[in-house]
């Protein structure tokens, strides 16, 4: 049993990979988030890459402190790397990381000398991630690529890196990591939106990493329940994943106050025009949490922390009172707290606030 | 009991099948949207359950198109003589399939069983029989309790009411969490629509994979309890397919089926 939470599945990881050391999240800045906000960077949808670039510049500075923007990035990047960005496109085109962002990063890594070809924009799905046009952003030979080609498929996940649990009986109890992490990349940017989820409660830097990279993940949820509450930091904190993911980058640009991960209806869209920068995925998950609880507040909706029954209806993406599953905003203490991976405690976190 | 290989043949158009003879289903996945769920329960229309409850006799499928090659494979599988009723697609699908058949290497292999089940022939033991294939839980059909498992079940006892069978996914899992799942056999992993069957000897083991989607599975992953050092695969409608990632640690092997089409056999040897 881990600490402080009933009724925990058993889980079993199985990783031959060792940890790194200094590089395994939380990484050299635990606490500490930089926290970018523009005021131009979003009007009427249409994103603004000047000010996005600014963004980028003040968020990389202030988290690290270092004067010049290329001596900030060469601080995690080396042109030796191989760098995996790890994209949200789950609500795309509606919601994703946006291209401009990526773009931004992209440019940022060849800035330090990281080779296009060995920079890889990916996601699971390949339907999802070619919704964006991606390829637009950035310049030729950075590769764009999903992990599950065809869907479905488990080519693209190492058989020798998993996690083995049984929710509801299932008999596949295995979800894998993916190679490119285990066999490809030397680092990984995750660049996860700022949304509501039905089931987690929240989708920030801990759930992009984990049900991002693993197979067979949809597996945790069933009827209201799901096991979002200890699977997502149980695979967050597998190795290789945890020691390469070496930067975050939340893109709450957009954001989604309700229905997510998937956003079909735009009215529970909103523009928070920020972004959110740091090595610890719990402390910046941990800011998402009040941004989206108080956009809910101030639109009516239950807390994420409401686990009534007698709100639970299939329909809730359609209906911001009801809820589909009992939501797991839980799942972000709970990595913390049995994984140490990052800072949860609210008073411990230190938010440097940035405007451009 | 030595497993036999028994070619399946092609019941010719007008001809009766033999009086006696098995009607079985055609094999196939019937999707069914679980609708307390966001996820889908495949559900498989397998027979392998009723090859092995009716040893000896003669089965018989009516079946169309691309489904004459998975009866054949099945029956194949199974160790069983089946009759194939099929149409002109069928037919030709049954060809190739049996073209296939033909170049798997005779072997001389027991099939392997991780518990018993004490039949008496009800539908409600048929339901459980089923439901253990279809989970690819590996039982040896008994007359009476064989000491030799751990596990025995015998439907109308303390430990396994009938009332508990008139669910039978539940009676299955309780089934599958008193083997332990590190003790089965084999298991199956990136599919819910690969059923498997296991043969094995002093030297050597034979796994059957039956594909009953129709669509290709990739990178199935199968796990065999036993330690093996290499194992070739034969793939049906695929030439030169290899087995990967191998990996032997401990008490059991491991590999993946790179593609999965209909049908494949997988032969391990120390």
């Amino acid at each position: 049993m881990l600490a402080g939470f009933e009724e925990i599945p058993s889980y079993k990881v199985v990783s031959h990979y060792p940890a790194a050391k200094n590089s395994e999240m939380p990484g050299p800045y635990r606490g500490i988030v930089a926290r970018v906000h523009s005021k131009s960077v979003i009007h009427h949808e249409r994103v603004d890459q000047a000010s996005v670039d600014k963004m980028l510049s003040a968020g990389i500075k202030t988290l690290t402190g270092a004067k010049a923007e290329k001596e900030a990035w060469a601080s995690f990047f080396s042109p030796s790397d191989v760098v995996g960005i790890k994209v949200n496109c789950s609500g795309a085109p509606r919601i994703c990381a946006s291209p401009e962002v990526v773009g931004g990063i992209v440019r940022n890594l060849l800035s330090v000398g990281v080779q296009p070809a060995n920079i890889y924009i990916y996601e699971r799905f390949l339907d999802q991630l070619t919704s964006v046009r991606y390829k637009r952003f950035v310049p030729e030979g950075v590769q764009i690529v999903a992990i599950e080609t065809p869907r479905a498929s488990l080519l693209g996940y190492d058989p020798k890196t998993y996690v083995d649990v049984s929710f509801f009986g299932e008999d596949d109890t295995r979800s894998n990591l993916a190679r490119l992490v285990t066999e490809r990349f030397t680092k990984i940017i995750n660049v996860p939106n700022a949304k509501e989820h039905q089931a987690a409660g929240v989708t920030g830097c801990l759930k992009n990493l984990a049900y991002g990279d693993f197979s067979n993940v949809a597996r945790s949820h069933m009827r209201e329940q799901t096991n979002t509450l200890s699977f997502i930091g149980t695979l967050a904190a597998v190795e290789p994943l945890r020691s390469k993911c070496v930067l975050n980058i939340m893109d709450g640009i957009r954001a989604v106050w309700h229905g997510g991960p998937f956003s079909e209806n735009k009215k529970y869209r909103f523009h928070p025009k920020t972004m959110m920068v740091g090595t610890d995925p719990v402390a910046i998950d941990r800011l998402l949490l009040d941004l989206i609880e108080e956009k809910r507040k101030a639109e009516g909706a239950p807390s994420l922390w409401d686990r009534s029954m007698d709100k639970i209806d299939r329909r809730a993406h359609l209906d911001f009172h009801k809820n589909t599953f009992i939501r797991e905003p839980g799942h972000i203490e709970y990595a913390a707290t049995n994984f140490g991976l990052g800072e949860y405690d609210r008073n411990r976190i230190k938010v440097t606030a940035v405007e451009v | 009991m030595l497993a036999a290989l028994l070619l399946p043949s092609l019941l010719t158009a007008g001809t009766e099948p033999p009086a006696g003879a098995v009607k079985l289903n055609e094999p196939r996945v019937q999707y069914r949207a679980d609708e307390a769920s966001a996820t889908r329960s495949p559900w498989i229309d397998a027979n392998g359950w009723r090859m092995a409850r009716d040893a000896g006799k003669t089965f018989v499928y009516h079946v169309k198109g691309e489904a004459a090659a998975l009866a054949a494979a099945e029956s194949f599988t199974y160790g069983a003589g089946a009759l194939i009723s099929a149409d002109a697609p069928g037919a030709e699908a049954f060809g190739r399939m049996l073209q296939f058949l033909k170049t798997v290497p005779e072997v001389d292999l027991t099939p392997v069983a991780d518990f018993g089940v004490v039949d008496d022939g009800s539908a409600l033991d048929g339901e459980l029989l089923n439901l253990l294939t279809r989970m690819n839980l590996l039982y040896k059909i008994e007359k009476n309790a064989d000491r030799s498992f751990q596990v025995n079940v015998r439907l109308g006892t303390k430990e396994y009411p009938k009332e508990d069978a008139r669910n039978p996914s539940v009676l299955a899992h309780k089934i599958r969490a008193q083997i332990g799942d590190e003790n089965r056999s084999l298991r199956i992993y990136g599919s819910e629509v690969v059923v498997g069957r296991l043969l094995s000897g002093p030297d050597q083991a034979r796994v059957f994979l039956l594909n009953y989607s129709g669509r290709p599975v990739l990178g199935l992953r199968v796990r065999v309890r036993g330690a093996y050092s290499k194992g070739e695969l034969h793939a049906a409608g695929l030439a030169d397919a290899r087995v990967a990632d191998w990996n032997q640690d401990g008490p059991a092997t491991e590999f993946t089926v790179p593609e999965l089409r209909a049908f494949a056999v997988i032969d391990l040897g120390r």
